[in-house]
């Protein structure tokens, strides 16, 4: 059974990057998002296609591979595909469903335009990239 | 440099193209200007509390354990990543030639990116084209 507005608002209050983000915000992402479901080793988004949207792991998990390579593995409550929509730049990895899997999808102009309506959210989101960069940059020396 | 000459170098600059004039000249008052000679370490590898900075002229060389990884001049910024984080910066950052720069202390930047919605959105941006950069060299 689909997802209703409120369980997906529920669902979105405990993923940490929308902590501290407005209610109205909240509200307006529940509507926004839509619920999708992959099988087990299913393309989520493919590395080298242009980016849609950014998307939030509900159940299940997704492996995210460059080439050969895995780069990390997410599971409930994390989320991936922001980069894309941020520097408009081709997806640079492909993220495949561990098992059966459930994401909640926001696309690309919704997403800005969240980011544009609350300051907090892009704030968190800053923060996640920043790590993620500081973690890139260490990776590379070693 | 007088305070319309700081708010001119400031409008050409890409992380502050979406102020208009008076948000731009509120951002004149709060941010410091601040001049290195060439050689100076405007940030140390290791040690926190230098702060964010946006180079108005000159360039600086991005130092890890000795070895240059990159080269920031006019318009770029530095700082911001461990200021965010919490931690201390992972490279030195050093003046080559004689650098002006427009200067934040640390513990200011959080509430000036909330302040001012379309600079960290530009930073945003260049973080993310950076990660991305980075996913593609490894």
């Amino acid at each position: 059974m689909p997802l209703t507005s409120p369980e997906k608002r529920a669902l979105l209050e405990s993923v940490p990057l929308f902590r501290d983000c407005h209610s109205e915000v909240l509200d307006r992402l529940a509507e926004m998002t839509a619920e999708i479901a992959f099988d087990a080793d299913a393309p989520i988004v493919q590395q080298g296609q242009v980016g849609n949207g950014l998307y939030i792991v509900v159940r299940g998990g997704a492996s995210i591979v460059a080439g050969s390579d895995e780069l990390a593995r997410l599971g409930p409550g994390d989320f991936f595909g922001e980069l894309s929509v941020i520097d408009q730049q081709p997806r640079t990895a492909t993220a495949y469903a561990v098992g059966d899997t459930v994401c909640l999808a926001l696309a690309s102009w919704d997403l800005v335009s969240v980011l544009e309506q609350d300051p907090q959210l892009a704030m968190n989101l800053l923060k996640v990239l920043a790590g993620r960069l500081r973690a890139a940059d260490a990776q590379l020396r070693h | 440099m007088n305070q319309q000459q700081i708010l001119d170098s400031l409008a050409g600059l890409a992380l502050f193209s979406d102020l208009d004039r008076p948000r731009l000249q509120a951002v004149a008052h709060t941010m410091s200007e601040e001049s290195f000679p060439s050689g100076q370490r405007i940030l140390r590898q290791g040690f926190s509390g230098s702060g964010f900075f946006v180079i108005l002229e000159g360039e600086v060389v991005v130092r890890v354990d000795g070895g240059d990884v990159a080269v920031l001049g006019k318009g770029d910024f530095f700082g911001e990543i461990s200021l965010l984080l919490g931690e201390p910066p992972i490279a030195d950052v050093v003046a080559v030639g004689p650098v002006r720069a427009l200067h934040l202390a640390g513990p200011e930047l959080r509430d000036f990116l909330l302040d001012y919605p379309q600079v960290m959105y530009r930073m945003l941006q260049a973080v993310g084209r950076r990660l991305d950069r980075a996913n593609r060299r490894s």
